[in-house]
């Protein structure tokens, strides 16, 4: 009796304890691995040109929706504008491969380097992620070599490690700003082909602001300079100037002065007066409190001129019922003439070297960037411009064709900071720009506190 | 009768092979194998374990003492996995120069100098001690005047009541972005420019909001307290001539101090760990000139180690920061104990 008690105690015993442990076991043996993640044997050692056969081979094995391939591909994608384009593509290319493929897109002020690092923190890394040049010392065990996929020799774009390795595949260009409304131009009798300098640009918002009721302008620019959320579009996106404007693209030598701690105090008044210009035509609530969505409203409404952005714009301005056509100018700092555009591949995507699904993964990449179909998304779908020189698609859409159009025209300014240390617009430049945007303080400061800040940030992050 | 002839070579052998599995998958996790059922193994060593111990033949002391310690292992297995090993996992990072995802060198101590160099930790500090006295002072006040008026003899205080709890149901991320829209777009519309815009305002700001979202649930609290309250005592004081202010600091709040203690405390841990509203509402922003430096300037400690992890990068640190954020929640709430431990012998 007391000998069946005990048995049936202990089973429940046994029973409760296996219950617990399997949640436990689980989350020690998830942690220990992504601590243990560069000790691991790589296995994934196949290279591409296995897995592009795969596409073919199985196309012809599903046609409908049910998941009767393997583990589904993760895409962690940046940019939520082309969110819709994506999903569209994925649910194509299932039908078409039987090969399922989730998109995963985040954006809006998110800050992606944190939560990639996250997912792999969380043993959760997505197939294939979006990544820049400032995750490379973070990231460098994470990628898996790409230097064999046939797009490498197509593009001048691919992002390369300090091997020379390329880890990640560029899918679109993307051209950053002062935004046009062509309509609101052409009505004030300006023609935005001359505003390439700082004197030029001057006049046209003077102009502009004399006109404001007549044109129904609620403000002449559109810029959002609060450091919160906006963080990327000051210290991004502007701060770009500094870098590359009127430089050749080749020329790096800024960039590499910057990350050696050195600034050019000049160039910098020059990006400071030139932010105070577009600060005082701006309308002040959207410059000091508003989000994207205000600063994108503001434009696509037709209430400013000018917005402080990029082509990507394009697929959200049908959403405000905007008709206008647009263009894009250089942040045109100087007094003399820059006549070209900035533009360059804004992330890469990389593909997760200790994934489950590496090959399979590489072939939906390779599927995406090289298929016709895959090109015609990018660019006719979602408003980008091909990073691909045999890609024959030219965009329709109005800031991105006039960027185009303005790329073939050349120059072409790069915009380097996506090789500054991570998060450095959100810890280092944006306070900068939003102070000064306020008038908390003055030109001088703004170029003392940007260059003190900087090398500090840089110095800690190398 | 089988059981007193097998029973203690069989309990015997089971335990040396499930310690033995046990240590074996151990070794092969530190290792950085990933053998897929490594998982399983333990589960397995670990309840054979349990289950050697059980059938042990000793006395029925014994046994039951066995049983015990057994019962015990689910509870202390899950508090380990959950709390204790990643917290003594914290300290042991906090000594490294862990980027978040490998560490290369040991710093001892650095860490812990190196966090009261940065100019944006301490101004942290200070704020957050700013913000939690404040804070403290503001809910309580406001709660406790709630109270007084949702006991008082009225046919709405049902509705007051939920009325006032209700924005605690809210979560603060929620509370967050609706009241930005609020001081960024509607308040805007009275006095431009939005208070989110300068420095101190938007501490103003957040005082505000988080006054709004936990005095009700303060007041509940209170409202308790209040009930508790004899009504023969009060009764027998206004038959007395004693007014209602009278009653209240000689009797009710007296009588109810107590509680005070208890919403104090719980009202200072809050406002001191301050987080999803901060990063919601203000995310840090605006900014303040310090020392020829832009410092964030409603940036709160809680978010002060989020943005040391995840912006910036430096895990380490953010860990260092985390270990002194919880000694200096532990020796509050040790202090509360003891002062409600000696309150309670009193009466």
């Amino acid at each position: 009796m007391l000998y069946k008690k005990r048995l049936f105690q202990g089973a429940a015993l046994a029973v409760i304890s296996a219950l617990t442990l399997t949640a436990c076991g689980g989350g020690t043996g998830r942690s220990s691995s992504a601590v243990s993640n560069n000790t691991k044997a790589n296995t994934s050692t196949s290279s591409g040109t296995s897995s592009t056969t795969n596409t073919s081979n199985s196309a012809d094995t599903s046609t409908t929706t049910t998941t009767n391939s393997s583990t589904p591909i993760r895409l962690l994608n940046g940019k939520v504008e082309i969110d819709e384009q994506l999903q569209q593509y994925a649910s194509n290319y299932e039908k078409k491969t039987g090969q399922k493929v989730i998109i995963e897109s985040v954006g809006g002020g998110v800050d992606i380097t944190a939560t990639i690092k996250n997912y792999n923190a969380a043993g959760n890394m997505p197939d294939i992620f979006v990544t820049t040049p400032g995750d490379l010392s973070q990231f460098r065990d994470l990628y898996y070599d790409l230097s064999n996929e046939p797009w490498v020799q197509d593009t001048e774009a691919e992002m390369l490690d300090s091997e020379g390795r390329v880890v990640g595949a560029p899918y679109a260009v993307e051209g950053i700003g002062l935004v046009y409304n062509a309509d609101i131009l052409a009505k004030a009798d300006i023609n935005p082909d001359t505003l390439v300098n700082i004197n030029e640009q001057r006049a046209a918002f003077e102009k502009l602001d004399a006109m404001k009721d007549e044109l129904g302008l609620q403000s002449v620019i559109s810029v959002a300079a609060e450091s919160g959320q906006m963080y990327w579009s000051t210290g991004n996106h502007i701060f770009s100037a500094y870098l590359t404007m009127g430089v050749d693209v080749s020329d790096k030598t800024l960039l590499n002065d910057l990350l050696g701690g050195n600034m050019d105090a000049e160039r910098l008044g020059h990006l400071a007066d030139y932010f105070k210009l577009l600060c005082s035509y701006a309308d002040p609530t959207v410059l000091l409190s508003g989000t994207y969505d205000d600063q994108l409203a503001l434009f696509a409404q037709g209430k400013a001129a000018f917005i402080t952005q990029g082509n990507w714009i394009d697929p959200s301005l049908p959403t405000y019922g905007a008709t206008f056509d647009c263009g894009i100018l250089p942040y045109a700092m100087f007094e003399e003439d820059t006549s070209g555009v900035t533009a360059d591949a804004p992330s890469w995507w990389a593909v997760f070297k200790d994934g489950k699904n590496v090959p399979a993964s590489i072939a939906f990449l390779n599927d995406i960037l090289m298929s016709d179909e895959g090109r015609k998304m990018f660019v006719e779908d979602a408003g980008a411009i091909s990073a691909f020189k045999s890609s024959k698609y030219a965009p329709s859409t109005p800031v991105s064709a006039n960027l185009f159009k303005r790329m073939q025209a050349g120059p072409t300014y790069a915009w380097d900071w996506s090789f500054l240390p991570a998060s450095i617009s959100q810890n280092s430049l944006a306070p900068v720009f939003e102070l000064y945007a306020k008038d908390e303080i003055t030109r001088d400061q703004f170029v003392s506190m940007i260059m003190t800040s900087v090398t500090d940030y840089v110095a800690e992050n190398q | 009768m089988i059981k007193a002839r097998w029973g203690k070579p069989f309990s015997v052998i089971l335990i040396i092979l499930s310690a033995l599995c046990i240590i074996t998958t151990l070794v092969i996790d530190a290792a950085g194998m990933t053998l897929s059922y490594r998982g399983h193994a333990l589960i397995a060593g670990i309840v054979g374990l349990a289950a050697g111990f059980y059938f042990l033949p000793v006395s029925e002391a014994r046994h039951i003492k066995i049983i015990n310690v057994l019962f015990l292992i689910p509870m202390v297995g899950t508090f380990a996995v959950t709390v204790i090993i990643p917290f003594l996992m914290g300290i042991f990072y906090s000594t490294t120069d862990w980027d978040g995802i490998k560490f290369e060198n040991f710093v001892g101590f650095e860490n812990y100098i190196n966090m009261f160099k940065e100019p944006d930790y301490l101004y942290s500090f200070g704020i957050t001690f700013l913000f939690t006295v404040v804070n403290m002072a503001l809910v309580n006040f406001f709660a406790f005047a709630l109270a007084l008026l949702c006991t008082s003899n009225s046919k709405v205080t049902g509705f007051c009541r939920a009325a006032f709890f209700i924005p605690n149901l809210i979560g603060g991320i929620v509370l967050g972005y609706v009241w930005q829209f609020i001081f960024n777009k509607v308040f805007i519309l009275a006095a431009p420019p939005s208070m989110l815009t300068n420095a101190n305002l938007a501490l103003v700001a957040i005082l505000i909001v988080s006054t709004w979202q936990y005095s009700g649930y303060i007041m509940m609290i209170y409202i308790t307290g209040l009930q508790t309250i004899p009504k023969d005592v009060i009764e027998a004081s206004g038959i007395d001539g004693a007014s209602w202010w009278r009653q209240l600091f000689k009797i009710k709040i007296p009588m109810i101090a107590n509680t005070f203690t208890v919403c104090t405390f719980l009202t200072l841990v809050n406002s001191f760990k301050q987080f999803d509203l901060n990063i919601a509402l203000t995310n840090g922003a605006p900014q303040r000139v310090i020392d020829g430096r832009a410092v964030y300037a409603t940036e709160f400690l809680a978010l002060n180690i989020y943005k040391t992890a995840i912006t910036k990068h430096d895990y380490a640190i953010a860990q260092t920061k985390a270990i002194l954020f919880f000694v200096i929640l532990a020796v509050i709430s040790i202090t509360q104990v003891v002062i409600s431990k000696r309150n309670e012998v009193e009466i």
